[in-house]
């Protein structure tokens, strides 16, 4: 790592150095033009006014044409003969091109290097600080679990308590390891998006079969917190995705509304969709801690816990940076809209609709097939 | 456990399991629990009630654990601090006792580490409150300097008003305690922070600096707080002649 970037800011250094001395080369070229063309010019005012003087001084014209080929006489005058005057010009504009092109190629060729170099040593920076943020990150969200997981071991190791003082605590640290084993799903399943490693299919699919599964997962724990969640999705609604994607995406931003209704002590999520011609949208409302309008974007960025958040009990801050990239890989679209901390919020997904051109029209039959 | 009243401890932590490990533990000790999941509302709380020691957890949704302990502070809540945090390595730790924080513990934890620190922070505030029951123990003089414990006020000798930290004047009550004795940095550490809390006795060094710039008449040349050279400090209360 050190290596490459010594290596890089060497290359930096070198290429910086070669560009100033193209540049020094250029200038350089260009003061030796004048000098030469402008040396040549007066060389030959000198042989026109030699000529002149021979011609003033009664010599014969075609004697002096002799002497001095490049002059030209006509009437007693001597001048320098237009065919020269114009290659003296040519020549000089020659050489102006020639310099400019492999000079400006050269130092074009240059600037390239740099912006990749400097391009790729800023995005090094921000890959090692993303990383460092990452690793912060996850090493606290993993030690919340750990911690408690540790603690309710010791619990039962020194206070022994009877079985049934014990069940809680057994309960907790089921919990705890599923709540690790999610972050590790999480990470493992953004860092395969990240490297775009995904084989995802593209298929039609009922959308309120997908939300029924994960809602099912959910609503044991809901019922805890007490959290209600009511769904109104038509079984009519079919979307294009991946099936998996598809369980996923649903069950990342139920999680999140979850997690906000939760720190908000207590609520409701209500899951509603409707289609147009071309789209199909599920709505997630919450009315949970809600955010600041403004982050509504930083919400799917990878790593980005808000201020004014939930408390983030399951978050490893890539949930929803998931659920973009999904939606994205999908052709769909993800949004998220609050009116402020405090005033619960709301997620937009919109999935390409299945075409039902070839399909029979909807039917509830059709369905009622979902895919594991 | 002392028979009388059971000890109240506020435990503020946004993980629900935590917290009710932690919560059934302190119980299971004789002590009486409250819960806060957030700072705001452990703030809220502390206004209206008085406890005995707050363990709070840094990363906290809102505002963190260690504003909260300068909130606390600020306004005059003396009420020792355990800090519970996911990290643990020393400019953290100072970052925390730095914010008027009394320990220190990473996550994961020991569940007896945890509870012996808990009993150790208790059992040094019940001496500097035994110690400073009585009349007699509540005020020093020394200097022209009156120094009240239980307000955590001070009037130094200029009349300047000055108000102490816990850990400013839990040092002057130590040293108080054996005035004309030299008392050692390590016992001073102990008899304050409790173990290994600090990484360095060089913070002892700074508060006696800091008692110095506030009692003595001339800092550099102090009188009252004086040094012994490698073991540690000596106070006297009629100055040194």
């Amino acid at each position: 790592m050190k290596a490459t970037r010594v290596f890089q800011l060497t290359a930096l250094a070198l290429v910086v150095v070669s560009a100033v001395q193209v540049g020094w080369w250029l200038f350089d070229q260009h003061a030796y033009t004048v000098e030469k063309v402008s040396a040549a010019r007066t060389a030959y005012t000198e042989q026109v006014a030699a000529a002149q003087a021979l011609l003033d001084s009664g010599a014969a014209p075609a004697r002096v044409q002799q002497l001095l080929p490049g002059i030209a006489i006509s009437t007693g005058h001597a001048s320098l003969a237009p065919a020269l005057a114009e290659a003296l010009t040519t020549e000089e504009h020659r050489r102006y091109r020639q310099y400019a092109w492999e000079g400006s190629f050269f130092l074009l060729a240059l600037a390239a290097c740099i912006a990749v170099i400097a391009r790729a040593l800023r995005e090094e920076a921000r890959v090692r600080e993303q990383q460092d943020s990452f690793l912060a990150l996850v090493s606290h969200q993993f030690k919340t679990p750990l911690a408690s997981l540790q603690l309710s071991l010791e619990t039962l190791a020194l206070r022994a308590p009877s079985p049934e003082a014990a069940r809680p605590l057994i309960d907790r640290m089921l919990a705890d390891l599923a709540r690790m084993e999610q972050m590790v799903t999480q990470i493992l399943e953004s860092a395969r998006l990240e490297r775009g490693r995904v084989d995802l299919k593209s298929e039609p699919l009922q959308l309120a079969g997908a939300v029924a599964r994960v809602t099912a997962q959910l609503e044991e724990r809901a019922r805890q917190e007490p959290i209600s969640i009511s769904v109104d999705i038509p079984s009519t609604l079919t979307v294009v995705s991946d099936p998996l994607a598809l369980d996923v995406v649903v069950r990342n931003v139920l999680e999140n509304a979850l997690a906000a209704v939760r720190s908000a002590g207590g609520g409701r999520i209500t899951l509603s969709a409707r289609a147009s011609e071309r789209e199909v949208e599920l709505l997630v409302r919450d009315s949970g801690v809600g955010f600041a309008p403004a982050e509504s974007a930083r919400l799917f960025q990878k790593f980005s816990r808000l201020r004014s958040g939930a408390s983030g009990y399951y978050g490893t801050g890539l949930g929803l940076y998931i659920v973009r990239r999904l939606m994205e890989l999908a052709d769909g679209r993800v949004s998220a809209q609050s009116d402020g901390p405090g005033k619960g919020a709301s997620v937009r997904l919109i999935w390409p609709a299945a075409l039902m051109s070839a399909a029979a029209p909807p039917q509830p039959a059709a369905g009622q097939e979902t895919r594991p | 456990m002392t028979a009388a009243p059971p000890t109240h401890v506020l435990v503020v932590e946004d993980d629900p399991h935590l917290a009710a490990g932690v919560m059934e533990n302190l119980r299971a000790e004789g002590y009486e629990v409250t819960v806060s999941p957030d700072g705001e509302r452990a703030l809220d709380w502390l206004a209206r009630h008085g406890c005995a020691l707050v363990i709070l957890d840094v990363m906290l949704p809102g505002a963190d654990g260690l504003s909260v302990c300068r909130t606390l502070r600020a306004r005059g809540n003396t009420t020792p601090v355990l800090f519970l945090t996911a990290r643990g390595d020393p400019a953290d730790r100072v970052r925390g006792l730095e914010a008027g924080g009394d320990d220190y513990l990473a996550k994961p934890f020991h569940l007896q580490e945890f509870l012996l620190r808990v009993r150790a922070i208790l059992r040094r505030w019940d001496w500097y409150r035994s110690a400073s029951a009585t009349s007699a123990t509540a005020v020093l003089r020394f200097g022209g300097n009156e120094v009240d414990f239980r307000a955590f006020r001070a009037r130094a000798w200029n009349g300047e008003p000055q108000e102490l930290t816990e850990k400013e004047a839990m040092i002057l009550k130590v040293l108080a305690e054996h005035t004309g004795q030299i008392v050692s940095r390590e016992d001073l550490l102990e008899r304050v922070w409790g173990y290994d809390v600090f990484p360095s006795t060089r913070t002892v060094d700074n508060f006696i600096l800091r008692l110095r710039k506030r009692f003595e008449k001339d800092p550099g040349n102090p009188r009252h707080f004086l040094t012994v050279w490698g073991v540690g400090y000596r106070f006297l209360a009629e100055g040194e002649p």
